[in-house]
């Protein structure tokens, strides 16, 4: 192999882009987590979904794919809510409960997409100049790929700017560090538990449209992505920037080991190296405040 | 203090004859071939079942990731049968490895050339594995969802890599040992009744040994350290070690379980590391009871005879219908089934159930 810096300098751009796929993904369900404790296990078929969603309105309703991506969000943040509305909310009290009855979930919902679309990949045009390979000097990457990371940073300073910077954000962060106080202080935690649900979950599904043209869409599409997901929001500790500085580190390190070694056994040094990572710091990178877990 | 039957122990270990005998009566009224194996099979799950209950049910610490355990020891077990099919002079290579392109035997490999030395190690690695992972987080203090998010993430992990040595361990084609085990001299023939006995020897000790251990002191203990870590803590204890000792114990019964499971149907895969089947494993529990070990049993035999018999006709929808149960039991019946049965039997017994109810919160103790 030639190891010279251009194929490295390529594999940190890979890297990059890496990163931002898996932050993305693992975006809501760290909204989800850090705000309302819940572990969301239905995370990754609610990316399903999206892609489905996706699919479903370039297929059958002739959508353009750009504009499929916020109806996507539209979407399953709308089935995030009623999952809330039906389920979550009577096990708040309980955070390992959440886990195995969205777990349940996720086996209706996979199941449920199998039984009505069958269980052959569908597929998602792109626009023409989204699938060309864009090149800066001897690095290059497909423009798909650059769109993944500039909407990722969008949607990051999306989220900084609603959590920090506005009414609602504040609302968020009170229940957060403390529900009683915030209580007593005239918020209604249930509210902002269901609208952060439903954020999340939208998240996801606009993850999910984006992962549909990256790759196939399969009912079980999900599932290669929670386990990622839930190392980048444990990683990171529940809060934006850990997850942010999560995503960035564990995408360099995948896509420098995977240069390095390959790809299989770069993701077997990945898991341990983050095992090894949480048993010097269990709150990781960066948690979020007062009363964590 | 409390009259319901389900907390007397007297009432417990009969229900544990009755089960037993009942299971143990199995080969006498079936002798078809096939049917055994499967019964077999069911007592392999009913093994992992015991493990999760005891620690989840017992210890609080959800462990998502059993199938690891389980897994290894499948493994073990197929490289312990592979290597007695193997002629260590003229013929020391699996078939599979010489088709991967591998030209001697590696060194992890020839250990299992002996049958002993092979089940030894079968159950010894994940044991030892057990006890370090273990060992590494409860020090650490991680504990709740972030271990079964960790654990899961570490079967995901080893489960890739077993996919991926495809010269060491053959890949998504697995392990199929040409002959049953050799052993002291005897195939044990997985459609036989001996095959049967063995996982029922199995699975009664180690329930029996897992209900003990559960009533004693030590037991106790990791009773209290799941309602409350940290007082347990201040009381003196080192919880990190129950903790660990807990999660070993359960640990092994899974490797027990593994190499039954390779002993029975004579193949192994990366299938057995998937993260679904761990999850499985805790779903059997969950719904069964995962405070009882006798309910995780029921709750195991229960969905998996319920795939195998009605799966063929819902084969389509029985996901569907599986997942929607246990969202059912997780939100109405968090105790799962054994423990609507010990709510039912606490309102036989008592005129007034409010009185009851507080008295069985004071004296609830794990069965």
């Amino acid at each position: 192999m030639d190891y010279s810096w251009v194929t490295f300098a390529n594999a940190l751009l890979l890297g990059l882009s890496i990163g931002s796929i898996w932050l993305i993904a693992a975006l809501g369900l760290t909204i989800i987590y850090g705000t309302a404790g819940v572990i969301n296990m239905a995370h990754g078929e609610l990316i399903m979904l999206g892609a489905y969603s996706a699919y479903c309105l370039q297929t059958y309703l002739g959508v353009s794919y750009l504009l499929c991506i916020p109806l996507s969000f539209v979407i399953v943040a709308l089935f995030g809510l009623v999952i809330e509305r039906v389920l979550i909310r009577y096990l708040y009290a309980r955070p390992l409960d959440t886990l195995l009855a969205t777990w349940g979930v996720s086996l209706v919902l996979m199941q449920g997409v199998r039984m009505i679309f069958g269980n052959d990949p569908k597929y998602i045009n792109m626009p023409q100049f989204l699938s060309s390979n864009v090149s800066f000097g001897p690095l290059s990457l497909s423009a798909f790929r650059i769109l993944i990371i500039a909407m990722t940073a969008v949607l990051v300073g999306a989220f900084w700017y609603v959590f920090y910077r506005t009414h609602f954000g504040i609302k968020i962060r009170a229940v957060t560090q403390n529900k009683e106080m915030a209580a007593s202080f005239g918020i209604n935690s249930q509210r902002i538990y269901m609208l952060t649900f439903a954020l999340g979950a939208g998240l996801a599904g606009l993850a999910g449209s984006l992962f549909a043209a990256l790759s196939i869409v399969l009912p079980n599409m999900g599932t290669g992505y929670i386990v990622q997901s839930f190392l980048v929001v444990v990683t990171g500790g529940g809060s934006l920037l850990g997850s942010v500085a999560a995503g960035a580190l564990t995408g360099e390190i995948q896509s420098v080991l995977a240069y390095l070694i390959n790809d299989t056994f770069a993701r077997f040094m990945l898991f341990i190296l983050i095992v090894v990572f949480l048993r010097f710091r269990p709150q990781g990178l960066f948690s979020a405040g007062a009363t964590r877990r | 203090m409390s009259s319901n039957p389900y907390h007397d122990k007297r009432c417990q270990w009969l229900m544990y004859l009755v089960f037993f005998a009942g299971v143990g009566l199995i080969p006498v009224f079936i002798d078809d071939a096939f049917l055994l194996n499967q019964f077999a099979l069911y007592g392999v799950f009913g093994l992992l079942a015991v493990s999760i209950s005891l620690c989840w049910g017992a210890g609080g610490i959800l462990n998502l990731g059993q199938g690891l355990m389980f897994g290894l020891s499948a493994y073990g077990m197929a490289m312990t049968m592979q290597m007695q099919s193997q002629d260590p002079i003229n013929n020391p290579i699996p078939p599979f490895m010489l088709n991967n392109g591998l030209d001697h035997l590696p060194w992890f490999w020839s250990l299992f050339s002996s049958t002993g030395g092979g089940i030894f190690l079968t159950l010894a690695v994940p044991t030892l594995f057990c006890l370090l992972f273990g060992g590494l987080m409860f020090s650490a203090r991680v504990s709740g969802p972030f271990f079964a998010i960790i654990s899961l993430a570490l079967l995901s992990a080893v489960g890739t890599l077993v996919l991926d040595i495809q010269p060491y361990t053959n890949g998504a084609n697995g392990i199929s040992p040409p002959m049953p085990l050799q052993i002291f001299g005897a195939p044990l023939d997985p459609y036989s009744t001996s095959m049967f006995w063995v996982v029922f020897v199995c699975l009664c000790g180690l329930t029996v040994l897992a209900k003990l251990i559960t009533q004693s002191k030590f037991g106790q203990i990791v009773h209290a350290l799941k309602n409350d870590p940290e007082r347990v803590r201040f009381l003196g204890y080192n919880v990190a070690l129950y903790e660990t000792l807990i999660y070993t114990l359960s640990g092994f019964i899974a490797a027990v379980a593994g190499c039954c499971f390779t002993l029975i149907v004579q193949y192994v895969s990366p299938a057995q590391f998937d993260v679904a089947f761990s999850i499985t494993m805790v779903i059997w529990a969950g719904i069964g009871g995962r405070l009882s070990l006798l309910g995780s049993i029921i709750g195991a035999l229960l969905i998996q005879g319920g795939q195998s018999y009605l799966g063929d006709s819902f084969l389509n929808s029985w996901m569907l219908i599986l997942g929607l149960f246990f969202i059912v039991v997780v939100r109405f019946l968090p105790r799962g089934l054994a423990g609507l049965i010990e709510s039912v039997l606490g309102r036989l017994r008592t005129p007034e159930p409010a009185a009851h109810e507080a008295s069985a919160a004071l004296t609830k103790s794990g069965s």
